[in-house]
């Protein structure tokens, strides 16, 4: 019986540059055909684990394998690995041809199969007819074609993307994110996406991991991060969150510091300080009085409405604190400023973090 | 409001400007033109016209002493043009793009040649060529200063112009498509070659066109270093010229110019003839 090996696997991976820790002790196995995105704010090292991946920077401790094979010190041009960089990086001497050519060309493939697999990579991208282009006389959307093209004609084992929609406008961006996650389905390779946004990463991946800081502080699927977040930062920078600081009371309740009594599970030990996240589109507002679910409800006061159309935000003072509830659908104006209003929400929308 | 009157002023100050540069322009080319028709002056008489005649540059062209200057100046010009390029190129790349001990020393000093006075490189030169050859005499051989002397000053002072050059052309590299070379299965060499190089020929042949230029030109540190049978084309000229002004040197200065002309043409249709091409041309 063989395990399943993992596609790219990073063991305890540091990278320091002089006084920097741009990555911290990462541990990451990324599955053989997966669309994985490491996302995290400007900054947190995500550039940099991909460029060891690449092998355009070598850590500074660990151990890296791809599909089993140490290539932690190898040069990139060892390495079953091709990237498509941040701002395309395409040879602006050469035609859009010749840019696609170059991997091939440096790997001896010849005639006839190199027109052939160049051929392919043109259809595949739907670039036929601006071969003899510069990179240059291409739009945005154009060049981000080409750099794609030209690292998957190498067939590469593993597709290394950062930020590669970044440079795109909203639209555009939102009809590659569609064309890129088909490719990769047809292509079957793993891809491995760079990304600070959020809503792209969910959108787009089977799993994501969310760093901060240089370390890799969570790794799951688009839904285990959102309804589960582990920690603060992850609640917090994946979509939008209210953070209640608390207590816990007994296993599967919190007690907030206005005293209200939260349900929610947790294996922390009581007594321990954590936060409650509660989703402001899992929220509801009635009006104070009516809704009788102890547990799953707080009471306050509407202090500022935000009309956006498509949703309704309210912001409702909870004893000291300020919850805001987010409601779509909601027909005429039910509530005014200064309203007393009760908050409540769903058995299991409110999730407690540790730290 | 405020567009009506700036452009009431605008065009005022627009035909003052284009009455000023055709001032300029006739400041820096009157004289050319001076020198190129006196050259086909018949009359001996440097400033009184005598008729056409292309006689001076008979003269000038069967005159023994100016075709061995003429030679001089392109052996040294060429000599020192291809290695103050490699030599030039290979520093600014050492600059650009390696940490090493002495780096900001070099850095600082490698430009040293373009900011201080012809007068004094010439001199420096000069005694750096005594003390060399008392040095070395004192081993055997007798050396003199001749067209090596030359041909060695020129590339000292060539290699800090193309290195300036190249230089800019690096500071606008972006490094990522070297990255991008090495990560499509690129050697270290097969990188320089088939991205870098081609990137920054254009500050390389910039480089090489100026220190061409600087080399046919240079009077001060030639006319130091050069010895006996070393006399470039500019030394001749410039010795020739305390003795008076002749139609001779007339003729010599248009043949000059004529060719310098024709070099920055030619480097121009070699440019235009390059770019085309390699829009054609496949990588390999
Ligand atoms: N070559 C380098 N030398 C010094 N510090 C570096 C270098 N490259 C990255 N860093 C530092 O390492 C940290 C992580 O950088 P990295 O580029 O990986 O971030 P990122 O997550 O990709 O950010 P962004 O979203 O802005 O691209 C930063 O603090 C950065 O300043
Ligand atoms: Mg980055």
């Amino acid at each position: 019986m063989t395990e399943p090996v993992a596609a790219v696997e990073i063991d305890g991976v540091t990278k320091r540059f002089d006084d920097v820790v741009a990555v911290d002790n990462v541990d990451l196995a990324i599955d053989d055909g997966e669309f994985f995105a490491l996302l995290g704010p400007s900054g947190c090292g995500k550039t940099t684990t991909l460029r060891m991946i690449a092998g355009l920077d070598l850590p500074t401790t660990g151990s890296l394998r791809i599909f089993g094979e140490e290539v932690g010190m190898a040069p990139p041009d060892r390495r079953p690995v091709n990237t498509v960089f941040q701002a395309y990086a395409l040879f602006p001497h050469m035609t859009v041809r010749q840019n696609i050519e170059f991997g091939l060309r440096m790997r001896r493939v010849k005639d006839p199969e190199l027109s052939q697999r160049v051929a392919e990579a043109i259809a595949m991208v739907r670039l036929a007819g601006m071969e003899e282009r510069r990179p240059d006389q291409l739009s945005g959307g154009q060049q981000q074609r080409v750099a794609l093209a030209r690292a998957l004609v190498n067939q590469p084992k593993v597709l290394l993307l950062d930020e590669p929609l970044g440079a795109l406008d909203l639209k555009l961006r939102q009809e590659m994110q569609q064309e890129l996650k088909a490719l990769q389905r047809t292509v079957g390779i793993t891809f491995v996406f760079v990304t600070h946004d959020q809503e792209e990463a969910l959108a787009m991946s089977e799993r994501i991991g969310v760093m901060s800081e240089g370390r890799l502080l969570q790794v799951g699927t688009p839904r285990e991060i959102y309804e589960r977040p582990a920690s603060r930062f992850v609640a917090d920078f994946i979509g939008r969150t209210n953070l209640l600081e608390a207590t816990v009371d007994s296993s599967g309740a919190v007690r907030l510091s206005s005293g209200a009594r939260i349900e929610a599970e947790t294996s922390v030990p009581a007594g321990s300080e954590v936060a409650v996240s509660l989703r402001p589109e899992r929220t509801r507002l009635q009006p104070r009085g009516t809704a009788s679910a102890d547990g799953h409800s707080l009471d306050g006061e509407v202090r500022d409405i935000t009309y956006l159309g498509h949703a309704v935000v309210y912001e409702v003072a909870v004893g000291s604190m300020s919850v805001e509830v987010r409601s779509e659908g909601e027909v005429g104006q039910p509530f005014a400023a200064g309203d007393a209003v009760t908050v409540s929400w769903d058995r299991g929308a409110a999730t407690v973090v540790a730290d | 409001m405020a567009g009506v009157v700036e452009v009431g002023l605008g065009r005022r100050t627009r035909r003052w400007l284009a009455a000023w540069a055709w001032v300029v322009f006739a400041f820096l080319y009157v004289p050319i033109v001076v020198l190129v028709v006196f050259s086909f002056n018949s009359s001996s008489r440097v400033n009184i016209w005598g008729g056409f005649s292309l006689g001076w540059y008979g003269e000038a062209l069967s005159n023994e002493v100016i075709i061995s200057a003429v030679r001089v100046s392109l052996i040294v010009a060429f000599v020192s043009t291809v290695v103050s390029v490699v030599l030039g190129t290979a520093v600014a790349l050492a600059l650009d793009r390696y940490r090493f001990r002495g780096r900001r020393t070099l850095d600082g000093t490698v430009y040293l040649p373009i900011v201080i006075p012809d007068i004094t490189m010439a001199v420096m030169l000069l005694v750096f060529f005594a003390e060399a050859f008392k040095l070395i005499d004192s081993f055997g051989p007798r050396l003199t200063l001749g067209i090596s002397t030359v041909a060695l000053s020129h590339i000292a002072f060539n290699i800090s112009f193309v290195c300036v050059v190249v230089r800019a052309r690096l500071d606008q590299f972006d490094r990522t498509l070297e990255e991008a070379a090495r990560d499509l299965y690129a050697s270290a060499w097969e990188t320089f070659r088939r991205v870098t190089l081609p990137l920054i020929m254009p500050g390389i042949a910039a480089g090489g066109l100026l220190a061409l230029t600087l080399s046919l030109d240079d009077v001060v540190i030639s006319a130091f270093v050069s010895g006996p049978g070393s006399t470039t084309l500019p030394v001749y000229v410039f010795s020739s010229i305390r003795r008076g002004v002749t139609p001779e040197l007339n003729a010599i200065s248009t043949l000059m110019l004529a060719a310098s002309i024709a070099l920055v043409l030619g480097s121009l249709a070699l440019q235009r003839r390059r770019a085309s091409a390699s829009q054609q041309t496949q990588v390999l």
